[in-house]
């Protein structure tokens, strides 16, 4: 078993904010501790196997690449600015993601629990609403639908 | 100038092609693309538009060599 005093200490600048593989998720969170954080806080988007009635296959990611990278260092940031985070990163699939492969995944560390669990809905908040990355369901009848998304519309305080 | 469309905007446009230089604004290049295609005017209502990698509002003013980004809402996640 592995002791999580003994991971390493994140360097979040260099974890690119979009990947065309799968995302290391348990890697990640290895990285994500920090002397200072007594809670950290893992959100995994993951594709799940139906979505409004339709039985879904898989998903295929498309992102404006540079805007997307620029807006969730940007999301990133204005996190850091309204909650005293230790840690603040994510990361998001472009590409193919089959259903059960996680799509983007938030982590964030803090003193205490309250604020890694409200940043984090704040930043994937955004990250879906707001950054130049766009879904297209594919289902198992052979139809395809681009932006189907969450149910998340009231916004984030 | 060159237009390039993401997402859902693709099956209304090529993903990039070329319109001609008289269209002055974002507002006269949406109403330009709504008429080259109507089914279209819905998303285009509500997509983004980006050059050299900003957002810009309905009244920026396109340059002839400017490449126009149009994106649909997003859906990331």
């Amino acid at each position: 078993m592995i002791r999580s005093a003994y991971f390493h200490q994140v360097a979040e600048a260099e974890i690119p904010a979009l990947s065309a593989e799968p995302l290391d998720v348990v890697g990640l969170l290895s990285q994500a501790h920090h002397p200072a954080a007594g809670a950290v806080v893992l959100f995994s988007g993951e594709v799940r196997n139906h979505n409004q009635g339709q039985s879904v296959d898989y998903l295929e990611y498309e992102a404006h690449e540079v805007m997307a990278i620029k807006m969730i260092a940007e999301i990133l940031a204005d996190a850091r600015a309204k909650w005293d985070l230790k840690i603040a990163l994510a990361q998001h699939r472009i590409g193919k993601v089959t259903v059960g492969e996680t799509a983007v995944v938030v982590i964030t560390a803090s003193a205490h629990r309250g604020e890694a669990y409200e940043a984090n809905q704040y930043i994937i908040h955004r990250i879906k609403h707001e950054a130049t990355i766009w879904k297209c369901e594919y289902f198992s009848d052979g139809a395809k639908k681009w932006g189907g998304n969450c149910s998340c519309c009231e916004p984030v305080q | 100038m060159k237009i390039q469309v993401f997402a859902v905007l693709k099956e209304y446009f090529d993903k990039e092609f070329e319109l001609a230089n008289d269209i002055k604004d974002i507002g006269e290049l949406k109403t330009r693309l709504s008429c080259l295609n109507q089914e279209a005017d819905g998303v285009l209502n509500i997509s983004r538009f980006a050059i050299n990698n900003e957002f810009v509002n309905s009244d920026h003013a396109i340059q002839a060599h400017d490449t126009i980004c149009i994106f649909p809402p997003s859906s990331g996640g």
